[in-house]
């Protein structure tokens, strides 16, 4: 992997001054956006930690972000919240822990599915337990401002984004990327497969359920089928496949342009939205596997060469 | 002083199919054996048995001697046994020489820096002859290439034990020839043992200083190639009776 | 609670159920078995019959019965052509390090086409649930009483399903298609014409898919976003019966179909979503490469 050149440390630079600026600068209605790309800026690296990097491609990150709201919402006035948020992402790797040494022994598009059912298995053993315990739904007061969450999402957008940078140019991230390209080779040269994947899949959990923590603080509403929503699975993984690449660059890419695109749709249509994002993922698995990453070297290598 | 590698009372079953029953052999440190047979004699199970890839259902394989059963193959690997695939196995997407890089960060040599392990591989990728291919995707390579970076990464991983499943198959006799002086060298520059499985005769002959011949999962034969080429039994098997 | 549980009642509609689930299998089954591609947006064709059901009956007044095969029809010619336009590039430009690949692209792939599906539809046909009623007179066969759409969805699934079983038991495409779910290059081999034959189980897959719609719609309601379940259901199924394996399947079927019908009656309504997809998990942790990884004897 090539160090970043002085155009993307230029970029990079902006992009931090951006984030610093805009609760100065912006209303209150660009820093809820700057907050929801943030999100998703904190929720897709983490994903791509387990699914870029070892090939298997969990159609369940939502699973950790539900884990992490519920956490909050059930100890909500009894936690104080700098205990709350940690012990969020603390439950979901803890979860990842438990589910992820079985789990990881399924292969190929077998997991994809099984990362699917275990999120709403959670779900709906959730709904089952509230609606048991009498609540329909749960309503927070006094919560935190606008600003204080966003803050708090900005230091998680930057773990999120660190662990991936970090992960990836790490001995431990080639070991991933070596079972991913033949994870019985690779366990015969000596990479301890199993450990690694289970390593990989419990980093992948804890800043998701932060995040979900953090978020649960956002809305004075909580419903168990929202924070459990797998179309957030499938948001993360359109965003990742949209940027590309085995680094941090392809998922800033496909974040801020899948966020740009539903902010211009969302409030308006949110189906045309929803066909959208179904449309990218057809046409990026088929025409650009390689997301807007690999586009970008592919034309930059013909540059060279032309 | 103990053998490198001993096989004892080996067997395995697969379901109601005997893999292998009762091999015992051993493989002097320093040594090259071969090992030969007819397709589904037992011999790639045999390695995969060695290797961890598989668990036997019987008997004990000890390397440097302490029993190695049971482990996984990562494991085995950073104790010193490395092997190749008959079908290769590489890592189509990386390059050459990040192929060799995981053997040499994650085998027996244990290097934990990416600097380290690329300086280690050096070596073996010019006796190799993959210098000249070492930033090109593994993918790239011709056959013949690519069963040259399988055995690279195999003594990439630093190990004292490299296991070679009939890496001479589907070479021209130019290229077997060429296989075999880099097999020799690289065994010879790095005192490696060898356990080597082959269906061409002329590298077994040529290469191995013990044959152990097995035939529907049992050894039936042992020595030196002269030995074997004139065993009847192994005649019987191979070509028939009256040799 | 005893009298309900050995009651023909719940038996009778466990049959029901794992009769649809059969067929919604049989169709994911076949494509999955010879091309190797979980076509996770199944259940949503499934959705896409019903509706076609629906609409034929309030907007033209043509009953399920007649609609049935003509949306089947309609299924398979759409599988064909989806079959030619996509997945024959996809697989051609297969090599050997991509295959693992593929099988997870492709879930993507199904996944965008689902989700395009259930939007597009909610778009046309505006989320809300559709029910319509027929043939829904309740009658007495000693002491169960059911109705006759639920009866004829037994009869018609079931049929189907061991139709399709003699079609490949019997029928010389049915082998062939038997031989390239076993083993494709050995099929291609033996002059089996493989692209015949997935445009075939692409045409029965979603054939069967449509006409289970149609069937579905018979009996519950349903939204665009109903077809999920019913893929779910299918997975579950093939794994659980074996892949490529149609006596399986149906055993299996009516398995689930036993499982989430006791299971609802033994506890509530709100445990079928958690009974299915814990038998979901629970299957596919048993069983991680989908219970058919015949462990291959490898020398």
């Amino acid at each position: 992997m090539d160090r970043p050149g002085p155009l993307w440390v230029g970029l990079a630079l902006a992009g931090v001054a951006a984030v610093a600026l805009l609760p100065v600068l912006g209303n209150e209605y660009l820093v809820g956006t700057g907050l929801t790309v943030l999100m998703w800026l904190a929720l897709t690296p983490s994903w791509c930690v387990l699914s870029r990097l070892t090939g298997y491609v969990s159609l369940g990150h939502v699973v950790f972000y539900g884990l992490g709201a519920y956490l909050v919402v059930i100890t909500w006035q009894q936690w104080p919240l700098w205990l709350a948020v940690p012990a969020a992402g603390l439950l979901a790797a803890a979860f990842a822990a438990l589910v992820g040494g079985p789990a990881l022994r399924v292969r190929g598009p077998y997991f994809v599915i099984l990362t699917f059912g275990l999120a709403e298995l959670v779900k709906f053993s959730i709904m089952a337990a509230e609606s048991a315990m009498g609540m329909a739904a749960r309503i927070l007061f006094g919560a935190p401002d606008l600003l204080a969450v966003y803050w708090m999402m900005a230091a998680l957008a930057l773990a999120s984004l660190g662990l991936l940078a970090w992960v990836s140019g790490s001995r431990f991230g080639h070991g991933l990327r070596s079972l991913r390209e033949n994870e019985e080779a690779a366990e015969t040269l000596g990479v301890p497969v199993v450990r690694y994947k289970l390593i990989a899949f419990v980093l992948s959990a804890a800043i998701p359920g932060m995040v979900g923590a953090v978020m649960a603080l956002r809305s004075t509403y909580f419903v168990v089928g929202q924070v459990f929503d797998p179309m957030v699975s499938v948001t993360v993984i359109a965003m990742a496949l949209l940027g590309g690449g085995d680094g941090v660059r392809g998922p800033i890419f496909g974040v801020l342009f899948l966020a740009l695109l539903s902010e211009l749709l969302w409030a308006q249509a949110p189906l045309l939205y929803m066909i959208l994002l179904g449309a990218i993922l057809v046409v990026f698995v088929l025409l650009v596997p390689d997301g807007l990453i690999g586009l970008f070297q592919r034309w930059r290598r013909k540059g060279a060469a032309g | 002083m103990s053998a490198l590698l001993e096989v004892e009372g080996l067997g395995k079953q697969f379901g109601g199919l005997t893999a292998l029953s009762d091999v015992n052999f051993q493989v002097p440190a320093g040594a090259i054996v071969g090992v030969m047979g007819a397709n589904g004699a037992g011999k790639t199970t045999l390695f995969s048995l060695i290797a961890g890839n598989a668990r036997p259902s019987r008997g004990d394989i000890r390397f440097e001697g302490r029993s190695i059963v049971g482990l996984s193959p990562d494991r085995v690997c950073r104790l010193g046994v490395a092997r190749t695939f008959q079908i290769v196995k590489p890592f189509p997407a990386m390059t050459v020489r990040e192929n060799l890089r995981t053997a040499a960060m994650f085998g027996h040599a244990q290097h934990r820096s990416r600097e380290a392990a690329d300086a280690a591989t050096q070596s073996v990728l010019d006796e190799v002859g993959l210098a000249a291919d070492a930033e090109r995707p593994a993918s790239a390579l011709t056959l013949s290439g690519q069963k040259r970076l399988e055995i690279a990464r195999a003594v990439a991983t630093g190990g004292r034990l490299l296991m070679l499943d009939e890496v001479m198959a589907g070479l021209t006799p130019t290229e077997v020839a060429q296989m075999l002086d880099t097999v020799r060298q690289l065994q010879s520059r790095r005192g490696l043992t060898l356990l080597v499985i082959e269906h061409v005769m002329r590298a077994l002959m040529e290469l191995c200083e013990r044959i152990v011949v097995l035939h529907h999962g049992q050894l039936i034969a042992e020595g030196t190639p002269a030995q074997i080429g004139a065993n009847p039994q192994v005649h019987s098997v191979y070509f028939g009776e009256a040799a | 609670m005893i009298d309900t549980l050995l009651s023909g009642q719940l038996l009778f509609s466990a049959l029901v159920t794992g009769s649809l689930y059969a067929l919604v299998a049989l169709g994911l089954n076949l494509v999955y078995g010879t091309m190797r591609m979980l076509n996770v947006a199944h259940g949503d064709l499934v959705m896409l019959g019903a509706y076609a059901a629906f609409w034929a009956f309030t907007l033209a007044g043509v009953s399920p019965l007649w609609a049935a095969p003509l949306v089947a029809a309609a299924g398979a010619a759409f599988g064909v052509a989806l079959y030619r336009g996509l997945f024959r590039g996809m697989l051609a430009k297969v090599t050997p390090s991509t295959a693992g690949k593929l099988e997870g692209n492709s879930l993507l792939l199904f996944f965008g086409l689902s989700i395009l599906m259930q939007n597009i539809a909610a778009l046309a046909f505006t989320p809300n649930n559709r029910a319509y009623a027929y043939l829904d007179q309740v009658f007495r066969i000693g002491n169960v009483s059911m109705t006759a759409n639920r009866l004829l969805v037994l009869c018609v699934a079931g049929g189907v399903c061991v139709a399709v079983a003699l079609f490949l038991s019997r029928h010389v495409a049915g082998l062939a298609m038997r031989a390239v779910i076993e083993r494709r290059e050995a099929a291609s081999i033996v002059g089996v014409d493989v692209d015949r034959v997935q445009r075939l189980s692409f045409a029965v897959g979603f054939g069967t898919a449509a006409l289970a719609g149609v069937l579905m719609s018979m009996l519950e309601q349903f939204s665009p976003f109903s077809g999920f379940p019913f893929t779910i259901a299918g997975f579950i199924v093939i794994i659980l019966g074996g892949l490529g394996n149609v006596t399986g399947g149906l055993l299996a079927a009516l398995l689930l179909g036993i499982i989430e019908t006791y299971g609802v009656a033994l506890t509530s309504a709100n445990l079928r979503s958690v009974l299915l997809y814990g038998s979901f998990v629970v299957a596919l942790l048993v069983f991680p490469n989908g219970l058919l990884a015949r462990r291959l004897v490898t020398r």
